[in-house]
């Protein structure tokens, strides 16, 4: 399967907060969501800036289109849209004005559709940006990182701090993005429930580590968290968990195939398992 | 590039609007009165005001991710620093029509304010060399020393211009004789100097530019 965005091995430290991003490798199919999931200083931004070139990266290749991006290569950051969390965008301008700015950055800017964007998501074209609620801010970064027809959207936490129906809108836009088979969404968020209902692969990464990357349908359907008491945690073999917790009155474990576990392990209870239990597993419990 | 000189258009015009009026008023007040301080005050005010505001954009779009944001786009970090050179360039050239209407209608309703007309010329050297030293000392403390002491620089740069201008007439006057011939070396010197130094500014700026990480 061919990658639209390839990171191999990326790693950058920054010596005054001692935070180090570590050999952080992962990949992008054309056509699919990628949700990279993290809790706050994880690095996911970081990641990005990576891949982006707004930082300078110590050590590995990230591969975009096949080519790793100089800042030379325009024409790659063409078929790129952006939403970063916050204010995108100068508060004094317009969404008219935005656009008027934008034409001149995007040989392939269609104001039209930008104009069916604010149509759509309810933002008044000649009202200061600065005057819009967040969400409408959010709103509009997405409108403009779509008008451009950009094969890869990054968006950096771009549905955080929206409400639950705006961001089932936003999502809903998403998966219109990537009905094309050749558009792919990198999507990091805390919001894991966002992911679950988008991503067709997820990257996890904590302390400026990947822990691991596994398609949804993977994470559904197989992976489980057992709840174990302390005297059936013992007798499980290491081999098969991820990574366990331990609680008041019981350990979670988890594992990677919940059907193979509920066979070898019958007195033990099974559970389906959310992604924020495995991102509260894989942070807060200890690997395997 | 088109983009980049547009976003810096909107960037300053809504300083620079508030601006042009303020020296609308003030020009009014120096055409109407005869006085050789308010002459030299619109001078130095027009020519470096309106590229001071072209100054304070590129600071703002730090104050929102716009500043990160625009290294995402299609463009390559050198044209961004050229388009806020060009824009200070710019914005000289209006500040400097500004100054020669407002000195163009005084001298034709009141004559030259100055013991010798070439005087003048040495005047608008003046305030051009000091607009182009702002600039070239701006931009690349800006960048080296980082977007949030934005304010702190612009105000180092307009005082180091202006001590690097005051240094470079006193040393003319020390070395020539006073004269016609003096007046116009020291116009063509703050200019040449001032010119070089922008240009000099532009590669350093790109340099520090290339090497800065959001």
């Amino acid at each position: 399967m061919e990658n639209i965005l390839e990171l191999q091995q990326v790693s950058k430290t920054f010596p005054k907060s001692n935070f180090t991003l570590n050999n952080i490798s992962f990949s992008l199919p054309y056509g699919a969501i990628l949700g990279f999931v993290g809790e706050n200083g994880a690095g996911k931004t970081t990641t990005i800036g990576c891949i982006l070139n707004t930082i300078a990266k110590d050590s590995g290749t990230v591969k975009l289109f096949g080519k790793e991006m100089l800042d030379a290569d325009t024409d790659i950051r063409e078929k790129i849209g952006v939403v970063y969390d916050g204010d995108n965008f100068p508060g004094h301008w317009s969404a008219e004005q935005l656009s008027k700015v934008m034409q001149g950055f995007y040989t392939k800017w269609d104001d039209e559709l930008f104009r069916k964007y604010l149509e759509k998501f309810q933002l008044p074209p000649k009202q200061r940006i600065k005057h819009y609620s967040r969400g409408m801010t959010m709103k509009l970064a997405i409108a403009a990182a779509l008008s451009h027809h950009p094969q890869l959207l990054i968006l950096d936490e771009a549905t955080s701090g929206l409400d639950p129906i705006m961001r089932d809108e936003m999502l809903d836009v998403f998966l219109d993005f990537v009905q094309e088979e050749d558009h792919s969404i990198l999507i990091s968020s805390h919001i894991t429930s966002d992911l679950e209902k988008v991503a067709d692969y997820i990257t996890f990464i904590h302390n400026g580590s990947l822990i691991m990357t596994v398609s949804k349908n993977d994470l559904v359907y197989n992976y489980a968290v057992m709840r174990c008491k302390e005297s059936q945690f013992l007798a499980l073999n290491r081999s098969d968990m991820i990574a366990y917790r331990k609680r008041d009155f019981q350990i979670d474990v988890l594992v990677p195939d919940g059907k193979e576990a509920q066979r070898k392990y019958k007195d033990v209870v099974v559970d389906h398992v959310s992604l924020d239990e495995i991102m509260l597993l894989l942070v807060k419990g200890e690997r395997a | 590039m088109k983009g980049l000189l547009r976003n810096n258009l909107y960037g300053t015009l809504s300083n620079a609007k508030v601006f042009a009026g303020f020296m609308i008023l003030f020009g009014i007040f120096g055409v109407a009165v005869i006085s050789q301080s308010v002459q030299i005050g619109y001078v130095m005010i027009g020519s470096i005001g309106f590229s001071l505001s072209a100054i304070i954009v590129a600071k703002n779009e730090f104050t929102t991710k716009w500043g990160k944001y625009k290294l995402t786009l299609p463009v390559r970090r050198a044209d961004i620093v050229k388009s806020q050179f060009l824009n200070q360039v710019i914005w000289l050239l209006v500040g400097t029509f500004f100054v020669g209407v407002e000195v163009g209608l005084s001298w034709l309703f009141h004559g030259c304010p100055f013991d010798q007309h070439i005087a003048v010329l040495t005047l608008f050297a003046l305030g051009i060399s000091m607009n182009l030293f702002m600039g070239a000392i701006f931009f690349p403390m800006f960048y080296a020393g980082g977007e949030e002491r934005g304010e702190m620089f612009w105000m180092i740069a307009i005082l180091c211009a202006f001590g690097i201008d005051y240094t470079i007439i006193t040393i003319l006057n020390d070395l020539l004789e006073p004269g016609v011939t003096t007046i116009v070396f020291g116009a063509v010197a703050l200019i040449v100097c001032s010119m070089a130094a922008f240009g000099v500014s532009y590669p350093l700026t790109v340099g520090i530019f290339n090497r800065k990480e959001y």
